[in-house]
């Protein structure tokens, strides 16, 4: 436990002198501040039902917001704090020079693992608390307790989820025994689970649900009439009902959001929504849609009792990734340099 | 009875890929002497490093070092062990006292007591004046200089050093060579010095072990390794005329036992076997020619280990 605490200590001060991370911080920390003050504004500025202080977290300037930052660009801030964790030590001989002292092989990785949840944990509440600083004086009110207890429960998803894409991060750079390599798999997965599943959803839902295979016999009541080619209507037939129909919407939409959820990004993004009161889904990819509040009373267990599926399996694939990681770096052989 | 603080019986290391890199190793290592550990790159001096060490499991045979077991009782070994492995890796963005301080640190030691042995062995390998400085700024031979104080921050009573000196300037290698040696004479170290640079073990080393593709081919003492050349050889004499006649070779080759004669100028080479000695003397002297100089050849550690390296003897002097 000793040697994870050293090793912890010096990854986490390595953290906040690490370029990548603060320069993807900062990119974060002013986007999302911008997004809470727009926000705010908004909230302000609407004569709604819009007393939703969890609004500042996903309503901001041209779609932009903490959940949708952190939608899009929290996968690269854990990826691109751990990708090299392993693989970058091995390279420059510094892992023969730790394993040789008396130590476990796992504090290594425990104190990484460690150092990188903290580290994360610290930007999220930073950022967030920031954005509260914002825009508390510009509305006028706080969080009541049952918002407060949802900023909180939105902090430890959040965690969970940049965890995830940090566990990934540093399974690739045990895996991968060069950094470019790592850098590589860890930007393909990240375009994979933020953009290219969604236009492949989109496009897979088409597909399957195609408005020209729609059948009318099956919907309409056809017994004669004129329409161009063999097609005859029935009475009361017209040729708007040709528009894509609601049921059909639905399915693809169906099939699109099950195709969807194996994304992180997603679950996350459903998750986020339901913490925040916005319409489902609202954040993701790059495609970032303005949320639309449901006008309903916000109920944090509600919301909770809807996400727990989705927060279990982005913690579970969290912990995949850190067990894997863990194995594989276990099993690993020094091998002498060739 | 000596005290062997190593042991190995039988150790063998096969990795996945077949490459048999260690080949039923037995080796011993007495404590406090200096094992020069030679053999070309690729022959297995790292793999039994790292076994030694406990990183790398062998695939058969057992390890002890200080009696302790290198697969069951790693952790003890390696609080023994300080090692200086080939390419000594260090955090470049942090300075030199930094760095040995982590290495205390995992070693379990107080923050004072890492801090005062970091200035210690700083100073005791030359970097001092450096110790504040970012090791991303040293060269290499300040690099393994480092690595020596890393080294010795636990206090070990065994240092395995693997090619120390590679690619250090000759000043730098002679620093290396004054340090390994002081330490040996004044920690009592037993140290084990891989390396593929045979004069710098010839110059350190009280004892060789010679490993040719993982197999360990001869082991002992300089003197033992050269005695079994000469008793393969015979003697070689080397002689300075004042001038070398050509009746001159043909009487020494009649000697009884002179097995050679090769000229060069005014110098001779013979080789014979040890009781033929003084006929030789006698036959150069009996034909006018004056010797100007005479000295039993001594093989190089180069030339002993070319000779086992090239023949392959399997066998401990």
């Amino acid at each position: 436990m000793s040697s994870t605490l050293t090793v912890f200590r010096k990854e986490l001060a390595d953290l906040f002198v690490n370029k990548r991370f603060i320069l993807l911080f900062a990119m974060i920390l002013l986007l999302s501040t911008a997004s809470a003050y727009q926000g705010a504004n908004y909230l302000k500025s609407s004569s709604s039902t819009s007393t939703n202080f969890m609004a500042i977290f996903s309503q901001g300037a041209n779609g932009s917001s903490f959940v949708s930052l952190m939608v899009t660009f929290g996968p690269l801030l854990g990826l691109a704090l751990s990708f090299d964790a392993i693989n970058k030590e091995r390279k420059s001989g510094t892992l023969s020079t730790l394993l040789a002292q008396p130590i476990f092989r796992d504090s290594i990785i425990n104190g990484k693992f460690l150092a990188g949840a903290v580290g994360l944990t610290l930007a999220i509440v930073v950022t967030l608390g920031v954005n509260m600083g914002i825009a508390i004086p510009l509305l006028g009110f706080g969080p009541t307790s049952t918002e407060a207890l949802a900023i909180v429960a939105l902090i430890a998803v959040t965690i969970i989820y940049l965890c995830f894409w940090y566990g990934l991060g540093m399974l690739f750079s045990v895996y991968c025994r060069e950094t470019s390599t790592s850098i590589l798999a860890s930007v393909a997965t990240w375009i994979v689970f933020s953009i290219l599943i969604f236009i492949f959803a989109s496009f897979a839902s088409n597909v399957a649900v195609s408005a020209v295979s729609f059948n009318p016999s099956e919907n309409f009541n056809f017994t004669g009439g004129n329409f161009p080619g063999n097609f005859t209507g029935g009475p009361g037939f017209n040729s708007s009902m040709f528009t894509t129909p609601t049921s059909v919407t639905e399915s693809r939409s169906m099939i699109a959001s099950t195709i969807s959820s194996i994304s992180p990004a997603y679950l996350y993004s459903d998750i986020a929504s339901r913490l925040t009161g916005a319409v489902s889904s609202s954040f993701t990819g790059f495609s970032v849609s303005i949320p639309r509040f449901t006008g309903q009373q916000y109920n944090l267990y509600t919301a909770l009792a809807g996400s727990w599926a989705e927060i279990a399996v982005i913690a579970m694939a969290m912990v995949v990734c850190f067990i894997a990681s863990y194995m594989l770096f276990l099993r690993s052989e020094i091998r002498p340099a060739a | 009875m000596p005290n062997n603080i190593i042991k190995t019986i039988d150790l063998t290391k096969i990795y996945e890929n077949k490459k048999v890199a260690v080949d039923h190793l037995n080796l011993e290592v007495e404590e406090g002497e200096i094992l020069g550990f030679l053999g070309p790159n690729g022959s297995g001096k790292t793999t039994t490093f790292l076994m030694l060490l406990g990183l790398s499991v062998p695939t058969s045979g057992t390890a002890k070092v200080g009696g302790k077991d290198v697969v069951k009782e790693s952790r003890e070994v390696r609080k023994v062990i300080g090692a200086l492995p080939e390419f000594a890796g260090f955090y470049d963005d942090m300075t030199a006292r930094q760095n040995l301080e982590y290495i205390g640190a995992l070693n379990e030691l107080p923050r004072a007591e890492c801090r005062s042995r970091a200035g210690e062995y700083l100073g005791i390998v030359g970097l001092a004046e450096s110790a504040d400085m970012k090791v991303g700024k040293f060269s290499r031979g300040m690099r393994q200089r480092l690595g020596i104080a890393q080294a010795l921050m636990k206090k070990p009573s065994i240092l395995l050093l693997d090619e120390p000196t590679i690619g250090v300037d000759p000043q730098g290698t002679k620093e290396l060579r004054e340090l390994i040696m002081r330490l040996n004479r004044e920690q009592h170290l037993t140290i084990i010095l891989a390396s593929h640079l045979l004069n710098e073990v010839q110059k350190v080393c009280s004892k060789v072990a010679i490993i040719r593709n993982g197999k360990l081919v001869a082991t002992g003492t300089i003197d033992e390794l050269t005695a079994g050349l000469r008793t393969a050889e015979g003697i070689r004499l080397d002689l300075r005329l004042d001038k070398v006649k050509p009746e001159l070779l043909r009487a020494l080759r009649e000697v009884p036992g002179v097995l050679s004669v090769e000229p060069n100028a005014n110098e001779l080479t013979v080789v014979s076997e040890p009781a033929a000695v003084a006929e030789v003397s006698q036959a150069i002297t009996s034909h006018g020619g004056t010797i100007l100089m005479m000295k039993p050849y001594e093989p190089t550690l180069e030339e002993i280990f070319m000779k086992y390296y090239q023949n392959g003897p399997t066998q401990e002097a």
